[in-house]
């Protein structure tokens, strides 16, 4: 009885309720776009930086991470890998060994992050091959081969064709030396990657660095960052059972993900500012529709309702008036991010420097349960709560007093 | 909507207290305006019986809106005692008193007494549905009460598409729904024009004569009062005149 009610009760003042509905799912719409807009491009910005050489996720073993030391290395990687990549969500796992060494092109040197890789299983978990400019990246059947970043190649003066001395110390602590044929130039556009990374057939580098076998890190790959987020516990399980710590994104990239946190701190500051905006309309147009009925609530007293049942009523009226902005909110919002989604938001301008980063020049937002509720959630709830205080206060109407309001 | 048989068989003369709806014993009620007290009732003594036809009139500010107010159990008095349907009101909690007002008051305000957003049915079952009466035996009482007060089908207009006659009687027929113990009607027809109010008068006077329905309502209306088979003069509070009359 009290829905029905309430129902009509919103359609008496149609400007009115309309208005309130409007702007309900104005600020809907707005926070399920921005909030989609902000995650997907979180997600871009995550994916393609962990795309490039971190992987989405790796297995180490316990210390490496505060302290990457090449003799801190895992013995037996081939179990581990052939149970993780068993895992649903994980497609790749990829050993990869490294250490810091002394390239040198006759009398030039330079200090140089050398990482032995399985070019086979690599491609899967990094996008370093595809960046690859000049000449080929590694190949299955390489032995004495190297790929440089174009920076560092060019420090050293090397070109395609030529030999590469490296100098470092073994995982045995004994001295690592050899040679090796540059075949390709990579070029990421992270300076630090193209200026100091070389690598290697991960066969060669366990020879020359005496590591039987072994490997320092199992980067994994997967179809998604999300997907292989998801997967994490399993994969973790397995880490544990062979005595491997696991490491997720915000591991692997801790300014990034710093980035990201504060980023989104300072944007829930304005959500948080919104939603309290229209609450307060909302609000304001309910408390004005109480003063107004005063009277009416007075003869619903004396023929013998409930103080508490009109309240009620009143708090129905406002989570419908609520509820139904915020569907029509939701229901636009997701639409423009559904076709945005597919269809990109180009960012103006920023197209070479986008492309200088690996990132596409578009930006693409991305619907998802959380982004597509919360914000609409929020609203909807600080409104409830927000409706306790009409609450009370007709809670508190005596008949004879509201029968002679105004 | 009959009176009880049961009590009918013990003839008012005698025993005025079995056959009293309401009894008021030194009623007593003062408003409090700041630092001020304002007598609006001081010590009305009235008793008003099954079956009554009864004016209450007198000088605006005379107290008739108050002391409807304190038997229709919408306000508590100062002091004194007020007795309806056997119950004593004071011992009343507010829910108490809301539930009392559910089942044994029906009001007549002077206007503003329907549900807007309700057709003139809705607003019959409005009470009804308070009540917990199911959704037929709600439907086949409305539609009676309306064709009692002569509203057959308008059913379901809203109020606003009905005259200010017609809302009255539609506040007629809903407060006679729950076949209250009294009807209190508090000017009911202050903002009708002159037939219209002599229409209304004849429908309440009617009602009482076939349902035996109690009737007390506030008025200045001399029409009224004609029509009336017991008036009640109040003056500053008190009761200052009280007759019986014959029509
Ligand atoms: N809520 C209130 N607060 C203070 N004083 C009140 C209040 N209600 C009524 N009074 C006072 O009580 C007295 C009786 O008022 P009441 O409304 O009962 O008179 P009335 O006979 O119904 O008058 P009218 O014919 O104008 O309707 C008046 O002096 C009025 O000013
Ligand atoms: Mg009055």
């Amino acid at each position: 009885m009290l829905f029905g009610l309430a129902w009509r009760n919103l359609w008496r003042q149609k400007s009115r309720t309309i208005l309130s509905m409007t702007s309900m799912g104005f600020a809907s719409c707005l926070l399920v776009f921005v909030l989609s807009l902000q995650l997907g491009s979180y997600e871009t910005m995550k994916t393609n930086t962990l795309r490039i050489f971190d992987g989405f996720a790796q297995l180490q073993p316990p210390g490496y991470a505060d302290d990457p030391d090449i003799s801190n290395y895992i013995h037996d990687p081939v179990a581990a890998i052939a149970e993780v990549r068993g895992v649903n969500g994980i497609s790749a796992a990829s050993p990869r060994s490294s250490t810091f060494v002394v390239l040198a092109n006759g009398e030039i040197s330079y200090g140089a992050a050398v990482f032995g890789v399985d070019p086979v299983a690599e491609s899967a978990v990094s996008s370093l091959a595809t960046s690859v400019g000049a000449g080929r990246y590694l190949s299955a059947g390489d032995t004495d081969t190297m790929v440089l970043g174009s920076a560092l190649a060019r420090n050293l003066g090397v070109e395609i064709g030529d030999r590469v001395t490296l100098l470092g110390s073994a995982a045995d602590r004994s001295v690592a030396a050899d040679s090796l044929q540059v075949v390709g130039l990579f070029d990421t556009g992270i300076p630090q990657v193209d200026r100091q990374v070389a690598q290697m057939p991960i066969d060669r580098f366990r020879d020359t660095f005496m590591m039987e076998g072994g490997a320092n890190v199992i980067v994994l790959g997967g179809e998604s960052l999300s997907r292989v987020n998801r997967a994490l516990p399993e994969v973790r399980e397995i880490g544990a059972r062979h005595g491997l710590v696991t490491l997720g994104w915000a591991e692997l990239q801790p300014a990034l993900k710093q980035a990201i946190t504060l980023d989104a701190t300072t944007s829930s500051a304005i959500y948080v500012s919104l939603v309290f905006v229209v609450v307060f309309i909302i609000l304001n147009t309910l408390y004005m529709s109480v003063l107004e009925r005063t009277r009416e609530f007075g003869v619903l007293l004396a023929i013998g309702m409930k103080p508490g049942a009109i309240g009620r009523m009143m708090w129905i009226e406002l989570i419908l008036l609520a509820a139904v902005g915020s569907f029509f909110g939701i229901a636009l919002g997701a639409t423009a991010v559904l076709w945005f989604q597919k269809h990109g938001i180009p960012v103006a301008g920023m197209e070479d420097i986008m492309a200088q980063f690996g990132l596409p020049s578009r930006i693409y937002p991305r619907l998802s349960l959380f982004s597509a509720l919360a914000g609409p959630a929020a609203i909807l709830i600080s409104v409830t709560l927000g409706g306790v205080i009409p609450f009370l206060r007709i809670r508190r109407l005596e008949p004879v007093s509201a029968m002679g309001a105004a | 909507m009959c009176p009880d048989t049961k009590e009918a068989t013990t003839p008012g003369a005698d025993a005025p207290e079995n056959d009293s709806i309401v009894v008021c014993r030194n009623l007593e009620k003062h408003y409090r305006q700041g630092a001020i007290q304002v007598p609006a009732l001081r010590g009305v003594d009235l008793e008003i019986h099954r079956g009554d036809f009864a004016t209450l009139a007198g000088p605006s500010g005379s107290g008739k809106t108050t002391l409807l107010n304190m038997i229709g159990g919408l306000d508590y008095p100062s002091a004194g005692e007020i007795i309806v349907d056997g119950q004593d009101l004071r011992a009343l909690t507010k829910s108490d008193l809301a539930e009392m007002r559910l089942r044994k008051i029906g009001f007549v305000f002077q206007a503003y007494n329907l549900i807007p957003v309700l057709t003139a049915a809705e607003n019959i079952e409005f009470i009804l549905r308070l009540q917990g009466v199911g959704s037929r035996e709600r439907h086949e009482r409305a539609r009676a009460a309306l064709a009692d007060v002569g509203l057959e089908g308008l059913e379901d207009r809203r109020p606003s598409h009905l005259s200010g006659g017609q809302q009255q009687r539609v506040a007629v027929a809903r407060a006679l729904i729950n076949r209250p113990a009294i009807v209190l009607a508090d000017e009911p027809t202050a903002n009708l024009d002159t037939q219209t109010a002599g229409g209304l008068i004849d429908l309440m006077a009617d009602l009482n004569a076939r349902h035996g329905t109690t009737f007390l309502m506030g008025t200045h209306d001399a029409r009224v009062i004609a029509r009336s088979r017991r008036h009640i003069e109040l003056t500053d509070g008190r009761i200052s005149g009280d007759e019986l009359r014959n029509t």
